[in-house]
C-alpha cells in the first residue's frame, strides 16, 4: 500500500526568475527528508506556477519503518550475582526502563557483558513527519531577493496566503496540519486571479492527476512542462495563420512559461511605418518593454507581434488592443529618439563624448576615443595596411552612439546603434559593421567581429580600456571585477585566436597600449600577466586541450594566439602516446641540468665532445633543427612533435652514457651548450617538462 | 475617462478604504517617496492610510512637449496602506473596477519590479502591474526607509495618471489627454512643459543651483540640531526634510543641466542621502517620545482597514516609484546612478 502528499503554497506572485531554481530546492529538500527518515522508493515532483509552489511525493508508506532501539545498562558481573540472580542494580535498571526483569538481556560490550533492554519503537505516521517538517523546509528555501509582509516576523520571496497539505492512499483526503509563516494548513485554494477567483476545496482529489484536473477547471495550469508545450503550440499557430515564422527566443519564451498560470497568446498588429525602424529597435523595443515576441516573413520582420497573457481567452478582445496600443506607443517613442537622433549625423553625435565619462580616474570617452584610433590605426599597419583607413574611421565613431537618445533608452543596443546610423550616413560596409560588432563576442560563445576592421577595433578597444583602467590601478582582484576586465581580456585573446588577423602579437600590443596611457614597463608586464591567464583559460575552456598542455605552450612562448592554439592543438593530439611521456622525462632532465648550470660560458666547443651517445645526440640535433624549423616556420606543429620524438631515444641514451658535470671543465661546458641547444630546439614548439607525466615544469622552478 | 474624473473616483475609492485624502506637497519632489507623508509616516508602529495625487518633477525627462509620452512633471495618484492589508491586491483589483475597468475581461499581472532609493535610503520589494500589457501601477511593499527596517510593511500603490488616462482613452498623446470634458491637458499644460525644459537644459543657473544645494544642506543640519529653551535638543524634523528635498530636487535640476559629473555624483547624492537618514531617525524619536499617538487612538480601526484620522498637522508622502513616464527615469535621476557608468 502507497501513499502520496500534496503541498500547495499559494503566494503573490513569485518573481519568474526565482521559480526555477525554488523547484529545484523542492525536490532535493523533500528527497533528502525522505531519506534521512528511512523512505525508501518514494518519488518527488516538484511544480510552480506565478502563485504557487507545488509538491507532489508518491510511494510513501503510512507510517515509518520501526525502529529497534537497545539501551544499555551496567555490566553483567554487577547485575547478576555469581548465582544468576539478578542484583540491586539489575532491578534498579530493569526498573528505570519500565521492563521486567526477566526481559533483561546480557550483551557483549567494547568492556565486556553489560545488561540491556531491547525494545521496537513503532515508527510514526508519515502525516506527523510532513507536519513536523514541511514548515522549517519550505522556510529554508533561498531566494534571489525576499522580503517582510504585515507586521513583518516572516521572510519569504513574497506573502503567503494559503497552504495546502493534503495525505491519502488513492484519494487525497487526510489534512496535514501545521502552520507556515502564520497560516494554518487546510484544503482549499484558490483560482486562477482573474479567470476563477474563487475558493476551491481539494479535499479528495484522485491524488496529483486529481488536483492537476481540478485547478485546470479553474484556470490554473500548474505543470511548467504543460504549460511550456501549450504555449509553444499557440505561439506556432498564431504565427503560422498570417503565413509568419516566430523568431526563436528560447529565454523569453522560458520566462513567459513562469510568468503566468495559463498561458494565453494574442497577436497584434503593427502600424506599417513601424517597419521602417531598424529592425534591432523595433525587435528590442518589443522584447524589452513588451517581452513581445516578433514575427518574421522570409527573413523580414512582418507587421505583427505576439503577447504573452495570463488566461487563455480575450472576451472582449481587451488584450490584443491594450497591447496593441502599448506597442503602438512604445514605437512611436523608439521612432521618436530615432528621428531626434538622425537629426545629426554620427560623427556629430561624437562631439558630445567629452562630456561622457569613461571612468573618473582617466578620462571622458573623447580621450578614449583618441587613444583607440592611435592603438587601431598602429594595429592596422602592421596587419593589413590596405584598411588603415577604415579602421581609423571605425575607431573614430565607435563609441558616438552612446550619446544618442536611442542608446540612452537601450543600453542594450550600443554599437548596434552606432552601427545603424553609420550605415545611414554612408559609411563604407566594413566601418559600420566593424562598430556595430564592436562588442562582440559578448561571451565565450558569442560571436566574433564579422570583418577584420571589426576585429581590430575589437582588440584595440578593449585593451585600451584594460591598460587604461591598468594604469587607474582597477587591477581585478580576487572575485572582484567591477569592470569586466577578464572579460574583456578574454574576447582579446579569442578575436586573436578566431578573426583572420595572422600575427597580433600581444606583448607588441599591450605594450602599444599602455604606451598610449602613459603606463611604464611594470604595467606592460602585469597585463601581459592577466593576458596570459587569460589566454591559458581559452586553451583549456574553448580549444579543449588539457591544463598541462596549456601551461606547456604557453610556457615555452606565446602571444601569437593563433600560433598559440595550434601548438596546444598539436601538443593535445600527440601527448597520450607513450614517447612523448619519455621524452618529457627526458626534456625534464635537460631543463634542470640546464637551470642548475646558470649561465653559459664562452669557449664551450661542440669538438670537445668525445663520448659516442653524446656525438649521437648531437648529430641528432644536427639532423631534427633544420627539419623542425622548418616545420614550425609552416604551422604544422604536429609534424614538428613527431621529429621532436626522434630525441627521445639518443636523450636516453646521453642521459645513461654520459656524466655531464665532469671534471674537465671544457668537456662539461660543451655538454651543458649541447643540452641548451636541445632545449631551445624543444622550447620551439612546447616545454614537455609541464606534462603531467613529466612532473612541474622544471625549467620553470 | 477624463483624467478629473479618474482623479476623482480612485480618491473617493481609498477614502472609502479608511484614507486620509492629503493634497500634493508643496515643493517640488522628483517622486512621492521623498514625502513625509509616505517617508516619515511608514516608519514606526503607527498604522497610517493616506491617498493624494503627487505632481513629479524630473527635470531630465522634460522633451519641451514634443515626445507625446514623456514629460518633466507628471502626476501620481499615490496611496499608502501600512500595515499592508493581507488583501491588499485584492483592494487594488476593486480600485481597478472603480475605474470601470473589469477584471475578468483583462488581462492583469504582476511582475516583479524592485524598488530602491539611494538618496532616501529607501527600498521595496514587489511589482509593477500590467493590464493588458501597459503598466499602470507600482506595487511596492516598503521594506526600509531612511535606513531604519519597517515593522509593519507598508503597501505602496502608484498610479501613473497621465499614462493610465491615455491608455483608458486610447489617446497617442499625452497632450489629448482631456482633463475635464472640455480643457485638454495640451491646454492646461504644454506651455509649462516647453518652458520647464528649456528651464532644465538650457537656462538654469547652475552656480546659483549649486550654491543654493549647500545652502539648503546647511539649513537642513541647523533645522536637525535645533534646541529647544531649556538647551535641549528639538529637531525640526519636517523643515529638516523639506530642506533635503530641495536639495534632491536642485540635484536632479543640475543632472538635467549636464552638470554633474560622474565623479561628483555619489558624493552629492550621499550629502542628500544622510539628512534624509537623520531626518527618518529624529521622526521615529519624535513620535517615540509623543508615545506613538496613531497607534493608541486609532490602531486597531486602521489595521482592520478601518479609519484612521491622522492629524492635519504634516503633509503626506509622495509617490514612490512612478509608473507612466519614467520609473527608469526616476532611478536615473533620484538614486543617480549613470546607466552608463562602467560601460566601457
Amino acid at each position: 500500500m502507497s501513499y502520496q502528499f500534496l503541498l500547495e503554497v499559494l503566494c503573490e506572485e513569485i518573481p519568474a526568475n526565482a521559480l526555477a531554481p525554488a523547484r529545484q530546492q523542492l525536490a532535493e529538500r523533500f528527497a533528502a527528508l525522505l531519506a534521512e527518515a528511512g523512505i525508501e522508493g518514494a518519488t518527488v515532483r516538484a511544480l510552480s506556477t506565478v502563485r504557487r509552489l507545488v509538491v507532489h511525493l508518491a510511494g510513501l508508506p503510512q507510517r515509518l519503518p520501526d525502529r529497534v532501539e537497545t539501551v544499555t545498562g551496567p555490566p553483567a558481573r554487577v547485575a547478576f550475582a555469581p548465582d544468576g540472580s539478578p542484583t540491586q542494580a539489575a532491578l534498579g535498571f530493569a526498573r528505570g526502563q519500565g521492563v521486567e526483569v526477566g526481559e533483561l538481556r546480557v550483551l557483549a560490550g567494547p568492556k565486556g557483558a553489560v545488561v540491556a533492554v531491547t525494545r521496537t519503537i513503532e515508527g510514526r505516521s508519515t502525516v506527523a513527519l510532513l507536519a513536523d517538517a514541511v514548515p522549517g523546509l519550505v522556510a529554508s528555501l533561498h531566494f534571489p531577493k525576499t522580503m517582510r509582509w504585515g507586521g513583518g516576523e516572516h521572510t519569504f520571496v513574497r506573502p503567503v496566503h494559503r497552504v495546502v497539505a493534503l495525505f491519502g492512499e488513492t484519494r487525497l483526503d487526510t489534512a496535514v496540519p501545521f502552520q507556515l509563516f502564520g497560516v494554518a494548513s487546510g484544503t482549499t485554494t484558490l483560482g486562477h486571479r482573474v479567470v476563477a477567483p474563487q475558493e476551491l476545496d481539494v479535499r479528495g482529489v484522485a491524488g496529483l492527476e486529481g488536483y492537476l484536473a481540478r485547478l485546470a477547471e479553474a484556470g490554473v495550469i500548474v505543470d511548467q512542462e504543460v504549460r511550456r508545450a501549450r504555449l509553444a503550440a499557440a505561439i506556432e499557430a498564431l504565427a503560422a495563420e498570417v503565413g509568419c515564422q516566430v523568431r526563436p527566443d528560447a529565454a523569453l519564451v522560458a520566462e513567459h512559461v513562469e510568468l503566468v498560470e495559463y498561458p494565453g497568446v494574442a497577436r497584434g498588429g503593427l502600424a506599417e511605418r513601424f517597419l521602417a525602424l531598424p529592425e534591432e529597435v523595433l525587435v528590442t523595443t518589443l522584447r524589452h518593454h513588451q517581452k513581445c515576441l516578433v514575427l518574421e516573413r522570409e527573413g523580414r520582420v512582418a507587421p505583427f507581434f505576439l503577447a504573452v497573457a495570463d488566461r487563455p481567452d480575450d472576451p472582449e478582445g481587451h488584450v490584443v488592443r491594450g497591447n496593441e496600443w502599448v506597442a503602438g506607443a512604445r514605437l512611436a517613442d523608439a521612432e521618436f529618439f530615432f528621428q531626434q537622433d538622425r537629426r545629426k549625423s554620427l560623427a556629430d553625435h561624437g562631439a558630445g563624448l567629452d562630456r561622457l565619462v569613461f571612468h573618473q580616474k582617466v578620462g571622458s570617452f573623447a580621450q578614449k576615443t583618441e587613444a583607440v584610433v592611435q592603438l587601431a590605426e598602429s594595429l592596422a599597419r602592421q596587419q593589413e595596411e590596405g584598411r588603415v583607413e577604415s579602421v581609423r574611421r571605425a575607431a573614430r565613431l565607435a563609441k558616438a552612439d552612446l550619446v544618442t537618445a536611442m542608446v540612452g533608452e537601450f543600453p542594450e543596443l550600443q554599437g548596434i546603434v552606432g552601427g545603424i546610423y553609420a550605415q545611414l550616413d554612408g559609411e563604407s560596409e566594413a566601418v559600420w559593421q566593424a562598430i556595430a560588432d564592436q562588442y562582440r563576442p559578448a561571451g565565450l560563445e558569442g560571436p566574433i567581429p564579422r570583418g577584420v576592421v571589426g576585429a581590430i577595433l575589437g582588440v584595440a578597444d578593449r585593451l585600451d580600456t584594460l591598460a587604461a583602467l591598468f594604469a587607474a590601478g582597477e587591477v581585478p582582484t580576487g572575485s572582484k571585477d567591477p569592470f569586466a576586465l577578464r572579460r574583456a581580456a578574454l574576447a582579446v585573446v579569442k578575436i586573436c585566436a578566431e578573426a583572420p588577423l595572422p600575427r597580433v602579437a600581444l606583448q607588441d600590443a599591450a605594450a602599444a597600449a599602455v604606451a598610449l596611457r602613459a603606463g611604464d614597463g611594470e604595467l606592460v608586464h602585469t597585463l601581459l600577466e592577466f593576458l596570459r591567464e587569460r589566454e591559458h583559460y581559452y586553451l583549456v575552456t574553448v580549444a579543449g586541450v588539457s591544463t598541462d598542455v596549456a601551461a606547456a605552450v604557453l610556457g615555452a612562448r606565446w602571444g601569437v594566439v593563433v600560433e598559440d592554439v595550434a601548438r596546444a592543438r598539436a601538443l593535445e593530439g600527440v601527448r597520450e602516446e607513450p614517447i612523448f611521456a619519455d621524452l618529457a622525462q627526458a626534456f625534464k632532465r635537460v631543463r634542470h641540468m640546464v637551470a642548475k648550470a646558470g649561465a653559459p660560458v664562452g669557449g664551450a666547443r661542440r669538438r670537445s665532445l668525445v663520448e659516442p651517445a653524446e656525438l649521437s645526440l648531437a648529430e641528432a640535433l644536427g639532423t631534427l633543427e633544420k627539419q623542425v624549423a622548418g616545420e614550425v616556420a609552416a604551422g604544422r606543429y604536429g609534424e614538428a612533435l613527431r621529429l621532436l620524438a626522434g630525441m627521445a631515444a639518443p636523450l636516453d641514451r646521453f642521459f645513461t652514457d654520459v656524466l655531464v658535470l665532469c671534471e674537465d671543465e671544457e668537456l662539461r661546458q660543451a655538454r651543458l651548450s649541447l643540452l641548451r641547444e636541445v632545449e631551445a630546439l624543444f622550447l620551439g614548439i612546447a616545454d614537455l617538462s609541464c606534462l603531467a607525466a613529466g612532473g612541474d615544469c622544471g625549467g620553470r622552478a | 475617462m477624463d483624467l478629473q474624473t479618474l482623479i476623482l473616483e480612485l480618491s473617493r475609492f481609498w477614502s472609502a478604504q479608511g484614507c486620509i485624502l492629503q493634497q500634493p506637497y508643496d515643493l517640488e519632489v522628483g517622486a512621492g517617496t521623498m514625502h513625509p507623508e509616505t517617508f516619515l509616516r511608514v516608519l514606526g508602529p503607527e498604522p497610517y492610510r493616506v491617498a493624494y495625487v503627487q505632481p513629479s518633477r524630473r527635470p531630465a525627462d522634460a522633451r519641451f512637449g514634443e515626445n507625446p509620452f514623456r514629460l518633466g512633471k507628471h502626476l501620481q495618484m499615490q496611496v499608502i496602506l501600512k500595515p499592508a492589508p493581507a488583501d491588499v491586491q485584492e483592494l487594488y483589483r476593486h480600485s481597478l473596477a472603480a475605474l470601470g475597468i473589469d477584471p475578468a475581461v483583462h488581462d492583469l499581472r504582476f511582475e516583479e519590479d524592485n524598488w530602491e532609493s539611494p538618496t532616501l535610503g529607501a527600498w521595496g520589494v514587489g511589482w509593477q502591474v500590467l493590464l493588458d500589457g501597459m503598466e499602470i501601477t507600482q506595487f511596492t511593499y516598503f521594506q526600509q526607509a531612511g535606513g531604519i527596517e519597517l515593522a509593519p510593511v507598508a503597501a505602496e500603490l502608484t498610479y501613473g495618471l497621465e499614462r493610465i488616462a491615455m491608455f483608458l482613452g486610447r489617446r497617442d498623446s499625452i497632450y489629448d489627454v482631456p482633463w475635464n470634458g472640455r480643457v485638454s491637458y495640451r491646454e492646461v499644460r504644454h506651455r509649462d512643459e516647453v518652458e520647464l525644459s528649456r528651464y532644465a537644459f538650457q537656462v538654469a543657473d547652475v552656480a546659483m543651483l549649486e550654491r543654493h544645494f549647500a545652502d539648503w544642506e546647511r539649513e537642513a543640519l541647523r533645522c536637525l540640531e535645533a534646541v529647544d529653551e531649556a538647551g535641549t535638543p528639538d529637531p525640526l524634523v519636517v523643515p529638516a526634510l523639506e530642506a533635503t528635498l530641495k536639495m534632491s530636487h536642485l540635484f536632479n535640476l543640475l543632472d538635467a543641466r549636464g552638470a554633474v559629473a560622474v565623479t561628483e555624483r555619489v558624493a552629492l547624492i550621499t550629502r542628500v542621502r544622510r539628512l534624509a537618514v537623520r531626518c527618518a531617525k529624529a521622526y521615529l524619536e519624535q513620535r517615540q517620545t509623543m508615545g506613538f499617538p496613531l497607534l493608541a487612538n486609532n490602531g486597531g480601526a486602521a489595521a482592520r482597514g478601518g479609519r484612521s484620522t491622522g492629524k492635519n498637522g504634516h503633509n503626506g508622502g509622495a509617490g514612490g516609484p512612478a509608473s507612466g513616464p519614467g520609473r527608469e527615469a526616476h532611478r536615473r535621476a533620484a538614486n543617480g546612478s549613470s546607466r552608463r557608468a562602467g560601460r566601457s
